[in-house]
């Protein structure tokens, strides 16, 4: 996995910091670092499958309502403890992972991205159309049972997901298993040329998607207390989670939690200034020009920037030439 | 009750015909998904409501103004973000769906999100067969004939169209001939925006306007591409009649209710049954 | 040493200012910037809050008036309340939400437990959670009748005027998929037909997106119904636009929320009369009290921006915010939310016009049984869904657009200033 002592140091300062940061930071910030913290584990589910392996998916939201729904409902209708419906949301999320898999065994690109919209828009539909009465039609459900009350705890809560999943998925990642989904993205003919056999491949990285989406969807709605169909499955929160990946920096973990971070902060400092709709032409602006600008994100830019500085502090040191 | 379905699925047909093509020629001549083409129709459709509905100009001003705004739209678009993302074309579906959102954004700053019902263009209603039929939607679907066919002999016939069928058949053999893909790519946007502009004005005289109506008819185009496979004009006139067809059925014959579910499971089964589309991968 | 000293100045200044904010009674807004809706509740309440100042203010102290935009999201109404409890810690939220953002945020009410007033939601599941937890919802009032109580008063309308005047004897439903479709129409299936009278004929159900209501209109003819009952509250000016367009051939009514507001004539292009709704009050084309007047030309001097004309919700901000303030006073404050819940159901506004009763801001109490439905609705705004209307006002009015753009109140009796006629085209 190749693993050196500044990961540890890296990831573990980065933990420690977050954990004290509730004796520095007012809870009304806490309440927008939670939103940032789910966002950054949906964003994070989203490139495992779109941005490791190139196959672009335009209806994430998808996996996440069904992780979401399923908990709701099992907890709200049938009075399933959190404890069992969680679980059960989440394997029905890879089950969900599975469909959305089929279609793309047999298609790629471009029509991959339709299919996954097409999804999303009948999830959408049928969430409203079948069993209403279980799923609370196109009003959605109220008082879902809350996991966690008050800022701090919602934040302990929701950070912890956070790091268990991106850590887990960041090593995961450093397995062979990553770079070859990341292989998959450049040239797949080659991979499946090579003698690996892509379909698993494909599999687990769907199931491995799939995963993280329900464990933050099945959170997600607990967290709220409430879901709607209209916030879920919404091409708005397509854009938001495809945004804050690729604005962070795709294909990597680290990206997606600076990007979800970074849009959900912007969005919620710009309101005291912009009150009202003025807030998201800016946003999205602001996500429009640094994507052009750089599409592979502030990850990329960092790293350019870490690399120039070790450049110059090597020419620095003793004995290098001047 | 079938004579009903047959005139309601025909004018209904026409109008997706008009609102597919511009979505199909991007994705046919310039291999990318142009998720802003909504946009293109939600800018003609307030184009046309500001001039001929808040200053009064005849119809006619209005729908010229909204044509040309999107061709310009077209323009701009592929200028600032499909060339200098050309060989990415994730990154320019990515970027068009930030500028769908942003578009969005600024029309609610502008206009509120209120939907508005555009004044028909030609106003008065026709009973034919036990239904009623709004002139506004013959004029319609009319039009969308009259410029699908004038399209279909542009391709066909002219130097430039033959250039753009070139180019969506094989690139690099194209620009190997002398046609040079970039002059072709920006005239392919101009002529998608301007489709794009005049179906929104119709489409939005039919239903309405509102910030959010960019999403509706993006759909429809999907269904079409993909029921259709990467279309000539031909297929997606024909494919834009199933798709309309299935609705006026679903709707008049199954349960209303479920329309929206049909045309996405008509996607769906599409997609893993025949991934090619019903016509495959067809030149221009 | 002379940069800390005057940051250190700065400081205690800001803290100094901030202290004394501190000390100013709060009231958030919650709900969309960018609708007609929001916009008529925002404007209804932050002209409330100015004639309070002016008044001397609350408990000795000024309010002021934060704002917290939702765009109609429910994701973000979340944000927005979780904003104005944590950052902003208002004392007092009042609601321009539609129904499934109320529902978003509706968690954090009862987490936080900061008084709140609905102004426009009107679904009758929140009241049910009033009548479940009573402590829980103690913050929650809702100013404007419950869907079930407006659907209700329908009834009499559909014996009174449909029955009684054009002689309808059937009729076919027309809803929108939707939670709120499926509530009317179970309301209007198992209430308006036996007690009017009046056969259902068929129920079609349409998906919200339709484009094309031709084959719906072309179904509904031919279901042989005498009149079509529209249930629609999202893109409701389609169908009314195109029933208009399509010269639909049968009366339609029922209840088309995008026809509560004076924009509707505008924004249909003039393609939207013929049809009638009913309203919660005051409706347009509602005649004013002397009070509410005042409220409206104050109103228009004031914004040049649409909406010009309040929606109902704006007089509900308007009443209502006053209400929670004159609790306040009573109760001490907002902190205690008991104390203050219970001064606020007390509350009780009466509008009069030519001396008698008109319009009538009061809010049910746990346990007070509506006569006509036989069911409570606590912290609901108080209606009488029987005439003559002396106990309260009644839960809505039916209106009528004309094809010239002119709008008025054909049913109740009581409250009629227009009689109902039908559509040019339907004989």
């Amino acid at each position: 996995m190749g693993l050196r002592w500044y990961h540890f140091a890296l990831w573990g300062g980065f933990i420690l910091f977050m954990y004290l940061l509730p004796e520095f930071v007012s809870r009304g910030t806490l309440r927008t670092i939670i939103f940032a913290n789910f966002l950054a584990v949906f964003a994070i589910s989203w490139d495992v499958i779109s941005g490791r392996t190139g196959y672009v998916s335009f209806g994430h939201p998808f996996l996440i309502g069904i992780g979401a729904y399923t908990t709701a409902i099992l907890t709200k209708r049938f009075g399933v403890p959190v404890e069992l419906s969680i679980p059960l949301a989440v394997l029905a999320t890879m089950a969900g992972g599975l469909i959305v898999l089929i279609p793309a065994l047999r298609i790629r690109g471009s029509y991959f991205a339709l299919v996954t919209l097409a999804f999303m828009e009948l999830m959408y539909q049928l969430v409203q159309v079948i069993r209403p009465d279980l799923t609370g039609g196109t009003r959605g459900m109220s008082g879902i049972q809350t996991l966690t009350r008050g800022a701090e705890n919602g934040f302990y809560m929701s950070f912890t997901l956070l790091a268990v999943l991106s850590v887990g998925t960041w090593l995961l990642m450093r397995t062979q298993f990553g770079t070859a989904l990341s292989a998959i993205s450049m040239d797949e003919d080659s991979v499946a040329g090579s003698g690996l056999n892509t379909v698993k491949l494909k599999t687990a990285a769907f199931l491995v998607s799939a995963f993280v989406a329900g464990v933050g969807g099945a959170f997600y709605v607990h967290y709220l207390g409430s879901l709607a169909p209209r916030a879920l499955f919404d091409i708005n929160f397509v854009f938001t989670i495809i945004v804050a990946a690729l604005i962070g920096g795709a294909s990597t973990i680290v990206g997606p939690i600076i990007g979800a971070f970074f849009l959900t902060f912007l969005l919620e400092y710009l309101r005291p200034w912009l009150p009202g709709a003025e807030r998201y032409f800016i946003y999205g602006g602001v996500a429009l020009l640094l994507y052009m600008y750089q599409p592979k994100g502030f990850y990329a830019i960092i790293m350019a920037g870490w690399s120039r500085l070790r450049a110059r502090m090597a020419r620095r040191k003793p004995g290098a030439r001047a | 009750m079938l004579l009903q379905i047959l005139i309601q699925g025909t004018l209904l047909s026409g109008l997706y015909a008009l609102i597919a093509v511009g979505f199909t020629l991007i994705f046919s001549v310039g291999r990318v998904l142009n998720l802003a083409y909504g946009a293109y129709l939600m800018l003609g459709g307030y184009v046309f409501f500001f001039i001929s509905q808040q200053l009064g100009a005849p119809a006619v001003v209005g729908v010229l103004c909204a044509a040309v705004l999107g061709c310009a739209a077209g323009l701009l678009k592929y200028r600032l973000i499909a060339r200098p993302l050309g060989d990415n074309p994730v990154a320019v579906e990515i970027s068009t769906l930030i500028l769908a959102v942003v578009v969005q954004s600024g029309i609610v700053l502008i206009y509120g999100d209120s939907s508005k019902i555009l004044l028909p263009i030609v106003p008065g209603v026709i009973r034919v067969a036990g239904t009623s039929v709004t002139y506004n939607l013959v004029v319609a679907t009319l039009a969308s004939w009259a410029i699908l066919i004038a399209l279909y002999l542009f391709v066909q016939r002219t130097h430039i169209g033959r250039a753009m069928r070139a180019v969506s058949m094989d690139r690099k053999g194209a620009a190997i001939s002398g046609v040079d893909p970039d002059v072709i790519n920006m005239i392919t946007w101009g002529i998608s925006g301007l489709l794009g502009a005049v179906a929104g004005v119709f489409f939005a005289s039919y239903t309405q306007l509102s910030p959010s109506m960019w999403v509706g008819p993006l759909i429809i185009s999907v269904a079409v591409v993909i029921v259709g496979g990467i279309g000539s004009i031909i297929g997606t006139l024909i494919v834009a009649h199933i798709v309309g067809f299935m609705e006026v059925i679903v709707i008049a014959v199954i349960a209303p209710e479920l329309r929206g579910v049909f045309t996405m499971g008509l996607i769906i089964g599409v997609l893993i049954l025949r991934p090619r589309g019903l016509f495959g991968r067809e030149e221009l | 040493m002379k940069r800390v000293t005057s940051l250190l100045a700065a400081t205690s200044a800001l803290a100094l200012i901030a202290g004394a904010a501190s000390a100013d009674i709060t009231v958030g807004f919650i709900g969309s910037t960018s609708s007609d809706t929001g916009l008529s509740t925002l404007r209804g309440a932050q002209i409330a809050i100015d004639e309070i100042n002016a008044a001397g203010g609350v408990l000795g102290q000024q309010v002021t008036l934060v704002t917290a935009d939702t765009q109609e999201d429910p994701t973000e109404g979340v944000k927005a309340y979780e904003y104005l409890a944590e950052t902003a810690e208002v004392d007092f939220i009042i609601s321009g939400s539609i129904d499934d953002v109320s529902l978003g945020w509706l968690p954090r009410m009862q987490e936080f437990q900061i008084p709140t007033l609905d102004t426009w939601t009107s679904y009758i599941g929140i009241i049910d959670m009033v009548v479940e937890d009573p402590e829980l919802m103690a913050p929650y009032f809702m100013n404007v009748a419950s869907d079930e109580a407006l659907a209700t008063l329908y009834i009499n309308f559909g014996a009174d005027v449909l029955k009684g005047q054009f002689g309808y004897d059937s009729v076919v439903i027309l809803a929108e998929d939707t939670a709120f479709g499926g509530a009317i129409t179970g309301l209007v299936t198992e209430a308006l037909a036996p007690v009017a009278g009046i056969e259902v004929k068929d129920i079609i159900v349409y998906d919200i997106n339709t484009n094309d209501f031709a084959p719906i209109f072309s179904k509904a003819q031919n279901s042989g119904a005498d009149f079509i009952y529209q249930i629609s509250s999202v893109n409701a000016q389609v169908i009314s636009s195109q029933y208009v367009k399509l010269q639909v051939p049968m009366m339609m009514t029922g209840v088309n929320v995008a026809a509560l507001g004076m924009e509707y004539w505008g924004d249909t292009g003039g393609a939207g009369g013929g049809i009638s709704t009913l309203s919660p009050v005051p409706a347009v084309g509602f005649a004013l009290d002397d009070r509410s007047q005042a409220f409206v030309d104050t109103y228009q001097a004031r914004y040049d921006s649409r909406p010009f004309y309040p929606h109902f919700n704006g007089f509900n901000a308007y009443y209502g915010l006053q209400q929670a303030m004159a609790a306040a006073e009573q109760a001490g404050g907002f902190d205690d939310v008991a104390a203050w819940s219970a001064a606020m159901v007390n509350q009780d506004l009466v509008l009069e016009k030519d001396g008698k009763m008109w319009l009538n801001y009061g809010f049910w109490d746990q346990g007070e049984v509506e006569p006509v439905t036989g069911r409570t609705y606590p912290h609901n705004v108080k209606f009488d869904l029987e005439a003559p209307f002396d106990d309260a006002q009644p839960s809505m009015v039916v209106i009528q657009w004309q094809e010239d753009g002119a709008v008025g109140v054909v049913y109740p009796p009581e409250y009629a200033n227009m009689e109902i006629t039908l559509p040019s085209w339907v004989e």
